[in-house]
């Protein structure tokens, strides 16, 4: 059942039309739910009126930050209030930090009243100095979270060998500073959800999250009521990247439950986010200064790295230090580096909070490794393939946390065949930009070039967290074993997961995938699962998948019918970095992916495009390669978006384009001419029939490999993303062409 | 507040519906008729996946008035399967996994559905042209696109 491309079982209803997203949910005597962002990126409040509010025909119910019993969420910290505003428990909730903050959540009988209560409820604001550089945040003279010492809430250090010997044997250094910006996930389906009382009385919430059981942990903490009295449940789930792993509509619908329960009225509550609503309510991926000095010798081998790394946090710390540590490690890239001093500061401002996106971190890390090798290999005259060969990890070497990665490195391998696959011939580059057909461009304009970039990342959770997955499978018949129900938590968020999982099944009972069955992601039948995220979902399921039927099949011998078998998979654990050195075991496992591309840029309108991708991916065995091209494929194109046409624009902590006109991701015309997926297959030693996590990987690579192309084509660096038309010809401008007007 | 009685053919079945003046063709499938299949993705005709034929034309619901379609023929995606037959798109995006999380797919089914009636061998601009506003974050598009040429290919 394993390397097989079996259909999703999702898609009937997805091209029918018949699969219910939480906005396509239908209850009777629905009551409708409407959030009232308070729009102040740092205030605070001084007084709320919702009279008139209240006075609207058909309001039912206003919920207050007084209302909540805890008021206090993170999905690390919990530094961040449900909602803000007057006579909460929670010391410092009267403190607006970010214009996404809810001040009042609204439930009417229809969504116009609700609507319309929410515009009547009147809020006096003391303004605050809104601090929107996370340098003039390091200064400390406005104090964001008034509990804390300082707005440098987490550092991160390495330090390795001796700095001023691997100085002295660099033969180049190459020092520079790099910026790269937030990127909203803009999954198509805003969110959403209902909540209501299920039968046996649990405050039921349907949503579209990440991970089941941290959504019921975060709610029954805010409720102030044992987890079992609450139930998760995902239904199809429209995208999600990283986006959906904090709470949006989670604790305010069950907190509108409970409240109606204790008014006597038993009547389920929904909610619909517009666009601008889920642009402005959710966190962003981060945006990150780095400065950075690499030496390597004459021969190629690195010899020193130094690199200081600023992450805007934003408002509140979501998952923003586990974001800096996974940025702190890749900055060295997959490379054997004798001595580095690396610090990464983790710093509120007033800005949208930074949390998960697809990579977490990698990226960032990622363009400054990839960006500094390709710069060395230049200064040095050295092959930007071979250069890499030189330095790339070997199993058993220390890495730069000083203890070697786990066993199963397979950097080398996909380095050299995405390189081999790129040498192939390739023909039919159309040179044209496409996307600007209706101003053909001038032809002496267009320059071509090719660039290269590989990464490695963690494959689940790191730095110690307690990672885990459950699963029970159940086997059914009597002489035979004629059904298999699996039941697991994990959130197919469009990744096709619960079609893998079931494959898996089979392919661990022995029996055709027809014969599998699935209760998927609700807390009433599932055991933990963790998240849906650090490309760790079938690598984690898989080896719970596997425990739980070994336990099944071997009640079936015993004669039990039905054999259930219940499994909890814990990987060996991993290690906080060491305060001072970062000396650790920080991570589980490890992905690794190569890319090569061949891009097209019209210096005279500065605009890119990507004739041809290559993208070599270790994904240790392909459970189904049609739906790992369908990663690959879509992680390219969501990266061409990160390192080129994406503009997250913000302004004294206001998001100014919250929109798909203003906000641009990839369109069909955007897409490479070629994505060429190279699916590699070297077992980690640790996985499900040597399974890897590889869903973030082809995303991590491809902004430094089109900035390696574009310096091939230009001759001129770009330390900067997004690669705007207008940002690349105002560079081109002034550096290659000074003459262009 | 104005409200019209209207009449119309969706998905081949007459239908009659009471509409406000300011509603929505959108609003009107969703949560008059509550058919759900069309999707709101942002309210402003900027992400496709609220895409319908109105009289065989693909546009955006959100942007149509529903008083509008009195008399009108719609097809949303739930009319695209005949008998419990697929139609040739339908069957093509889920066996080339032009499928990932969904949202957008009703969308962008109606519009290449609009694209092969009145072209029904499109080269892959054509579909790059036709599909330009539906957008989608999952996929990449490459296997839309790959459905839309094999949907054509075996009609």
């Amino acid at each position: 059942m394993l390397g097989k491309s079996i259909f999703r079982d999702d898609a009937h209803g997805k091209v029918t039309g018949s699969a219910l997203y939480p906005g396509d949910i239908e209850k009777d005597h629905f009551l409708h739910a409407k959030l009232l962002f308070t729009g102040q990126p740092h205030a605070r409040m001084i007084r709320m009126d919702t009279a008139a509010a209240e006075a609207v025909p058909g309001v039912v119910c206003i919920l207050k930050a007084e209302d909540v019993p805890v008021n206090e969420h993170g999905l690390v910290m919990l530094d961040q209030p449900v909602m803000v505003g007057l006579n909460s428990k929670k010391p410092f909730s009267d403190v607006s930090r970010w214009e996404g903050d809810r001040a009042a959540m609204i439930v009417a009988e229809t969504e116009e009243a609700a609507a319309r209560a929410r515009d009547l409820i009147e809020i006096e604001w003391e303004q605050l100095p809104v601090v929107t550089s996370p340098v003039e945040a390091m200064r400390d003279e406005t104090i964001i979270h008034g509990e804390e010492p300082s707005n440098v809430y987490k550092h991160y250090r390495i330090r390795k060998g001796e700095m001023a010997a691997g100085w002295a044997a660099a033969d180049v250094i190459v020092e520079e500073t790099y910026q790269v910006p937030m990127q909203e996930h803009a999954y198509l389906q805003p969110e959403a959800g209902v909540s209501y009382i299920d039968e046996e009385g649990r405050v039921t919430v349907e949503v579209a999250g990440q991970w089941t059981h941290e959504d019921q942990t975060l709610i029954a903490h805010a409720l102030d009521i044992p987890k079992e009295q609450v139930r998760v449940i995902y239904p199809a789930i429209g995208g999600a990247f990283g986006g959906r792993e904090d709470m949006s509509v989670q604790i305010v619908l069950a907190l509108a439950s409970q409240r109606l329960r204790e008014m006597g009225i038993n009547r389920p509550v929904r909610i619909q986010w517009t666009r601008e609503e889920s642009v402005i309510g959710h966190h962003k991926r981060h945006a990150v200064t780095i400065h950075t000095r690499w030496g390597a010798a004459k021969t190629g081998e690195l010899t020193a790295i130094e690199v200081e790394m600023i992450l805007d946090a934003g408002s509140y710390n979501c998952t923003s230090n586990k974001v800096l540590g996974n940025a702190h490690l890749t900055v060295a890239g997959p490379y054997r580096i004798p001595n580095a001093h690396i610090d990464s500061y983790a710093v509120y401002t007033n800005n949208c909070p930074g949390g998960a996106f697809r990579g977490f971190g990698a990226p960032q890390g990622c363009f400054v490794a990839e960006s500094q090798m390709n710069k060395l290999a230049i200064a040095l005259g050295i092959d930007p393939v071979e250069l890499r060969l030189k330095n790339v990890l070997r199993e058993g070497e220390a890495s730069i946390t000083d203890t070697p990665l786990p066993a199963g490195i397979s950097i080398k391998t996909v380095i050299e065949q995405c390189a081999d696959k790129f040498e192939e011939p390739f023909s039919g580059a159309q040179v044209l930009p496409r996307s600007f057909q209706s101003l053909p461009a001038d032809p002496k304009a267009l320059r071509r070039g090719r660039g290269f970039a590989c990464a490695l990342k963690n494959i689940g959770f790191s730095f110690g967290f307690p990672e885990r997955s459950e699963a029970y499978v159940e086997l059914r018949g009597r002489g035979e074993i004629d059904r298999v129900v699996v039941r697991h938590a994990g959130a197919d968020v469009g990744q096709g997961a619960h079609t893998a999982f079931k494959q898996m099944v089979a392919e661990a009972v022995g029996v055709p995938y027809e014969k599998v069955e699935g209760v998927f992601s609700d807390t009433a039948y599932t055991g933990d699962s963790g998240s849906a995220s650090a490309s760790r979902l079938t690598w984690m399921t898989g080896n719970a998948i596997r425990g739980a039927v070994e336990k099944a099949l071997t009640l079936w011998k015993q004669e039990e019918r039905p054999a259930v078998g219940f499994f909890r998979y814990q990987p060996p654990p991993t290690e906080m970095l060491d305060d001072k050195t970062g000396k650790s075991n920080p991570n589980i496992t490890y992905g690794y992916v190569a890319e090569a591309v061949d891009v097209t840029v019209d210096i005279e309108t500065g605009h890119i495009t990507i004739d041809r991708v290559v993208c070599a991916n270790d994904v240790g065995r392909a459970v189904n390669p049609n739906l790992i091209e369908g990663q690959i494929e879509g992680a390219v194109v969501q990266a061409f978006g990160y390192a080129v046409t994406e503009n997250l624009q913000s302004k004294n902590g206001h998001i100014l384009n919250p929109r798909f006109s203003t906000y641009l991701i990839p369109g069909i015309r955007d897409v490479p001419q070629k994505v060429e997926s190279l699916i590699i297959e070297e077992p980690d030693p640790q996985g499900p029939w040597g399974v890897r996590g590889m869903a973030e990987m082809p995303f991590i690579p491809l902004a430094p490999a089109i900035t390696a192309a574009l310096y091939d084509a230009t001759g001129v660096w770009f330390n900067e993303l997004p690669l705007t038309p207008g940002n690349v010809r105002m560079r081109l401008k002034n550096t290659l062409v000074p003459d262009l007007t | 507040m104005a409200v019209h009685n209207i009449t119309f053919t969706l998905n081949g079945e007459a239908e009659a519906a009471v509409v406000p003046s300011h509603m929505t063709l959108l609003q009107m499938l969703r949560e008059e008729i509550v058919m759900t299949g069309t999707k709101n993705g942002c309210a402003a005709g900027e992400c496709g996946a609220c895409t319908v034929l109105l009289n065989g034309e693909p546009v955006n619901s959100c942007l149509v008035l529903a008083v509008e379609c009195d008399g009108q023929t719609l097809v949303t995606v739930e009319g695209l399967a005949h008998d419990r037959q697929l139609d040739p798109l339908q069957q093509a995006l889920i066996e080339i996994g032009g499928v990932q999380c969904g949202f957008c797919t009703p969308g962008v089914l109606i519009s290449a559905r609009a694209l092969l009636d009145r072209n029904p061998h499109p080269t892959k601009a054509d579909v790059q042209a036709a599909l330009v506003g539906n957008l989608c974050r999952c996929t990449g598009y490459v296997r839309i696109i790959d459905g839309v040429l094999a949907a054509a290919e075996r009609a």
